[in-house]
């Protein structure tokens, strides 16, 4: 349960702040600005406690969301509120930033009743909230009249999540496979920890009530499957190398039959219209690792020193990655930088205390070095440099963790249209996570 | 735009609300209306718009209702005669053809904070719990909680209780949640919202609809309940299986609580329960959301608290990345301190030692403790990792060091040899006073094994006038003195010294008392001093039974998922110590067991009866007993609390009304503060026929809280003292009403 809700900006200035309960006060909106915001040291938890009040505070660039209650609640709860009220504002007019919040600011407070009721979260599904949002984002047009009166419909239905009597011209669905690959390797490559957390997001804009049935390279379906004909599936296997991936853990939306995924591990559902996350799940085996770090860091005396970055794309060579980042952290007595580099662009930003090399595009199984001098500063602080690990971030078209998507069936029983005329769309893309490699 | 509130703004808003062709066209009055609220929200004062913005809200325009009802709700407290106004309006509304409009106007009824406005709401929340829109239904569920607690403490209505526990078989998942809210709020005085048999499998059966918020919710309110058979209880667990594994991990550590709580008494099922959640909740400790990952990490400290060695495998997931907040990676350090085990030791101490080199200070002496702390296991390894960080001569590495190696000697004896050897030429990178005094200690209590230890006490000795910290003067003093019985001849100088510097110079009381202390007991010989002073220098089996203890889960299930472990179970206490709770007798077993039977809500009414309406027979209380004031503070201190509680207070305290009413029912005031004064304390006395004594504290912090009320008896009677009780709240009650 939710006391309170309130919308900082960087500096601390209030731009929400919706009240549901008596016991949080009006200095509770004070408390947390000088003992979070304005204090000196950095955060110390996500959760303050402040007279027995307990502030969970998320931020958002540079946006500070915290709820405030006075109760014994559960966190994970109240964080995934926080994240959820995000998304939504996301979905309504986009960013979150200072000048969108104070401009949609009416819209906030009535998305603010809707989805908290006296404390307690309410509906929080962007597209079950439309019916009830009176207030224009940004894109959203005027109400009709047809869409008011469908409120009784919608509100009354079994299926929260999706109103009855869509209908579109063109049935189509679009799938994404989004993952960020996360690693940490030593400075000899040997990889430390590496895993990929992924997401499958669906936009379908079909009619009716259409069941789907999606399908993967699920390792226990594929073996499942497999069981009757061994000998062929055993070959094939070994012929074409990886097929199949070990999932570690996967969860669902709402909307997915969790029985049947646990008797036939099948997922099948009815989804919800418009943007939403059909699965998240998490692999750590077999990863391909798009990019590889070498560094090599020479201190020549105390004034001076080398730096060497090689980086390798190791997917096939038919396949660009893009947004290619490098960021090689230098000395804070930094006083001089000269960098060569074979492609992109190499900048020292002084501000940062890193070269930033960007690359925009890079084929694979290709190579590219990077070498810089760097002149110290002679200073007699005894303190090592803690050599912060060389980072990195990318996109490239395909899964890292070798998710394939086999299937997306559509059935809808009532209206005429069947599973060939659904336009289908499938897109991997994978970005890096948090890819680190010390040096 | 206008500037901000000025009187021309506001005639202006006044005028545009009030023209005729705006009114008649849609846009431009729901655009006036806009702009006030845009005044509004930048700190103008628009309370003089009232009249014009509550005739705004009868338009047709379901925006525009919304937007008023903004404004009303914000202003509604400062002109309670004008608020009347906009009831009407809402009323009307609470009968429109939309429901949406319908839904609102409960909701902004019951957001109105104005006396007198429960008369109006009753009538109109009944029709909406009958309402056939669900969006309705869900508003006046809650709207009810809302009532209730704007009336404060009035009898509760029965009827309104029934038709919310009816509603819980509602179509609407939302409903139903709410419904339980509204229930428990409602009934908090009873214990909340009663979970019998049906209503358990009712839910049980549509936790399918819930959405997260509902599921999570649902399942706290599961914990509520106790199944009858085993059979029951592992139907139940087999139902509940698949949140286990849920998307949300709210609704996972839900499940997981109530899974340890249901099997509390099944050990091997909760080990299971624990092996199944390890999945989704490493997930949760590396997913990108910070906050998350922090909440989980907390949790899994708290798992490995009870299985040492769960997370072992998955060591790795647990390293820090670089650009991960401070607070993530102190958890990880913790969580990784107590997974060690003989596999994985080098690698996580490799790891460890890469952090004890980080640019954050708190950050680096955090891995070093670390570090120390296993230590009590793999002593050598982590002696060599903590010596070898004594040559980068940091300040805050060095006196992190020194720290960690004093708490580890007290443990571990067997590496005191090692640790003497690294300890010279520590003495000139420590600084700050933490340091300083583990060095100190070091050196005075393992002195003989350290050759220069004198010479680097002298360098203290000698510079002790500086020195800022009295904490590391008084460690010098114990020190000097210890090292003085073992090498005599190298200490007693400037042994000299210091205890005339001490006890002639030094400013500082605490210091110099124990110079004096030490000069005494120096005069006593040699041999009283050394039985003083030289005690056992270690203490393994301390270290021994730390590392044994191992919790069991049914200590921590019930605290599973809420804020303790994410506070810490210290943060925790101190945060709810003191926290006015609900009266909790400590020894009247009676009374649990009596609350335990009551399942239905009628004997449950009862019993607020009962508790007014005190039998008298079984206690009469002496109309004439003076105990003197003394008397009364001897027998105060000798008795353990035998109750405490707190009342509900408001307004004034007249102290002759309460000693007039309390002589009423034979207790006595012994000593009372006067009116008015902060905190206000009474004390009081009664005995009863059999010669057993109740002494009474009354304490109201400041005006307006509650009033703290500890009850001790002088024989312990259970039945007595609930009698006492109830007997001096209705007392209590009778006077505070009669004060407001």
């Amino acid at each position: 349960m939710i006391g309170g809700l309130f919308i900082y900006n960087h500096k601390g200035e209030v731009l929400i702040s919706r009240v549901y309960r008596d016991d949080i006060g009006r200095n509770a909106v004070d408390a947390f600005r000088v003992n979070v915001i304005h204090a000196r040291q950095q955060v110390r938890s996500p959760v303050t406690n402040i007279a027995r009040t307990s502030f969970f505070h998320v931020k958002r660039s540079n946006i500070w969301l915290a709820a405030v209650t006075k109760q014994n609640v559960n966190a994970a709860m109240v964080f995934e509120f926080l994240y959820k009220m995000c998304d939504v504002m996301t979905a309504y007019f986009g960013k979150i930033s200072e000048e969108n919040i104070k401009n949609n600011f009416v819209l906030i407070y009535e998305l603010l009743d809707e989805i908290l009721d006296f404390g307690y979260p309410q509906n929080s599904e962007t597209g079950a909230l439309k019916t009830f949002i009176t207030q224009q984002g940004i894109k959203s047009q005027f109400q009709t009249k047809e869409e008011q009166s469908q409120i009784t419909s919608q509100v009354t239905g079994q299926i929260g999540w999706r109103r009855e009597g869509i209908k579109y011209r063109r049935n189509e669905l679009f799938l994404d496979v989004l993952e960020s690959v996360n690693l940490l390797m030593s400075p000899q490559g040997q990889v430390l920890s590496a895993h990929v957390s992924g997401r499958v997001v669906m936009k379908s804009y079909l009619s009716g009530m259409p069941e789907c049935k999606f399908g993967m390279n699920d390792k226990i379906v594929i073996e499942k499957q497999g069981k009757g004909t061994a000998d062929e599936t055993g070959k094939s296997e070994l012929g074409s190398g990886k097929q199949s991936i070990a999932i570690d853990d996967c969860t669902f939306h709402q909307c997915v039959r969790l029985s049947k995924f646990d008797s036939e591990r099948s997922i099948s559902f009815i989804p919800p219209d418009g943007e939403f996350e059909l699965m998240r799940y998490r692999t750590t085996k077999d990863i391909i690792l798009p990019f590889r770090v070498i560094p090599l860091v020479r201190e020549v005396g105390r004034t001076k020193l080398e730096v060497k970055v090689v980086i390798k794309s190791n997917f096939k060579p038919s396949l660009l990655a893009q947004k290619i980042e490098v960021r090689i952290p230098t000395p804070l007595n930094t006083s001089g930088v000269q960098v060569i580099c074979m492609k992109g662009k190499a900048k020292y930003k002084a501000s940062e205390n890193a070269i930033v090399w960007k690359i925009k595009r890079m084929a694979g199984m290709k190579e590219s070095q990077i070498s810089a001098e760097i002149e110290l500063l002679p200073t007699n602080d005894k303190k090592k440099w803690a050599r912060p690990p060389i980072s990195m971030n990318f996109e490239v078209p395909f899964a890292p963790s070798g998710l394939k998507v086999r299937y997306l069936k559509v059935f809808e029983p009532k209206l005429n249209y069947s599973d060939h005329d659904v336009i289908k769309w499938v897109r991997y893309i994978g970005r890096s996570g948090i890819y680190e490699t010390r040096c | 735009m206008p500037y901000l509130g000025g009187e021309e703004a506001l005639r202006e808003l006044r005028r545009a609300l009030s023209n005729p062709h705006v009114q008649a066209d849609r846009l431009r009055y729901r655009a006036a209306v806009l702009r006030v609220i845009r005044h509004m929200a930048q700190g103008a004062d628009v309370s003089g718009l009232f009249p014009e913005m509550v005739k705004a809200s009868a338009a047709a325009d379901v925006v525009q209702k919304k937007l008023v009802s903004l404004y009303v709700r914000a202003q509604a407290p400062r002109q309670p005669q004008l608020a009347l106004l906009a009831v009407n309006t809402l009323r009307k509304d609470c009968a429109h053809p939309s429901p949406a409009v319908r839904g609102l106007a409960l909701r902004s009824m019951c957001g109105l904070r104005m006396p007198g406005i429960q008369e109006y709401l009753q009538q109109p929340l009944l029709s909406g719990l009958r309402d056939k829109a669900s969006y309705v239904r869900r508003a006046a569920v809650l709207g009810c909680a809302k009532m209730l607690q704007l009336q404060g403490d009035s009898e509760v209505d029965g009827a309104l209780v029934n038709e919310l526990y009816s509603l819980l078989r509602d179509q609407d998942p939302i409903v139903v949640v709410n419904c339980l809210r509204a229930l428990e709020e409602i009934l908090k005085k009873e214990g909340g919202v009663v979970i019998n048999k049906p209503i358990a499998h009712h839910l049980l059966n549509r936790m399918a609809d819930l959405d997260q918020w509902g599921q999570s919710e649902v399942l706290t309110f599961l914990l509520r309940y106790k199944p009858r058979s085993e059979e029951e209880l592992f139907d139940i667990l087999n139902l509940l299986d698949g949140y286990l594994k849920s998307s949300s991990p709210s609704v996972v550590m839900a499940a997981t609580k109530l899974f340890l709580v249901l099997a509390r008494e099944y050990p091997h099922v909760q080990e299971d329960v624990l092996v199944r959640v390890k999945g989704p909740l490493l997930s949760a400790c590396t997913s990108e959301s910070r906050e998350l990952c922090f909440t989980a990490l907390c949790h899994v400290r708290q798992i490995l608290g009870s299985l040492p060695g769960h997370f072992s495998s998955h060591y790795k997931k647990f390293f820090c990345s670089y650009s991960e907040p401070h607070y993530i990676k102190c958890q990880k350090m913790e969580v990784l301190c107590e997974l060690v085990n003989d596999e994985n030791v080098q690698q996580v101490l490799e790891e460890l030692k890469g952090y004890c080199t980080d640019v954050s200070v708190e950050l680096a002496q955090g891995a070093i403790f670390a570090i120390g702390n296993i230590a009590r296991t793999y002593t050598e390894q982590c002696v060599g990792i903590l010596t070898e960080l004594l040559g980068l001569q940091q300040e805050h590495i060095t006196s992190a060091v020194v720290q960690a190696f004093r708490d580890l000697v007290w443990l571990c004896p067997q590496c005191t040899d090692a640790v003497c050897r690294a300890l010279p030429s520590c003495e000139d990178t420590i600084q700050d006073s933490e340091g300083k005094q583990a060095l100190i200690w070091l050196l005075g209590a393992h002195g003989e094994k350290v050759p220069n230890a004198p010479y680097v006490l002298e360098d203290f000795v000698e510079n002790v006038k500086s020195e800022m910290f009295p904490a590391v003067k008084m460690e010098l003093l114990t020190a000097l003195v210890r090292l003085f019985l073992s090498r005599p001849a190298e200490c007693q100088d400037m042994l000299g010294r210091l205890l005339y510097y001490c006890i002639e110079e030094e400013m500082d009381m605490a210091v110099r008392d124990r110079g004096l202390f030490y000069y005494r007991l120096l005069q006593s010989g040699v041999e009283e001093v050394k039985r003083v002073l030289c005690s056992p220098k270690s203490d393994p089996s301390l270290g021994l039974l730390e590392d044994q203890t191992e919790r069991s889960v049914n200590t921590w299930a019930s605290e599973f998922n809420t804020l303790a472990p994410v506070y810490g179970r210290e943060r925790w206490a101190l945060v709810t110590a003191h926290q006015p709770a609900e009266p909790s007798y400590t020894c009247s077993p009676c009374t649990d067991s009596r609350n335990r039977d009551t399942e239905s809500l009628i004997s449950e009414g009862n019993k607020e009866v009962l508790k007014v309406h005190p039998d008298t027979s079984s206690l009469t209380l002496i109309p004439d007993v003076y105990l003197t004031a003394e008397q009364f503070e001897k027998t105060w201190l000798s008795l353990e609390m035998s109750c405490h509680l707190s009342l509900p207070w408001c307004g004034t305290v007249h102290p002759d009304t309460i000693q007039t009413a309390l002589h009423v029912v034979h207790i006595h005031t012994i000593a009372m503060s006067k009116a008015g004064v902060q905190p206000w304390k009474a004390y009081l006395s009664a005995q009863d026929d059999t010669g057993c004594l109740f002494l009474t504290e009354l304490l109201l912090e400041a005006a307006d809280s509650e009033m703290q009320v500890s009850v001790k008896q002088s024989e312990a009677k259970p039945e007595a003292l609930q009698t006492f009780v109830s007997a001096l709240r209705t007392v209590m009650g009778t006077v505070a009403g009669l004060g407001s």
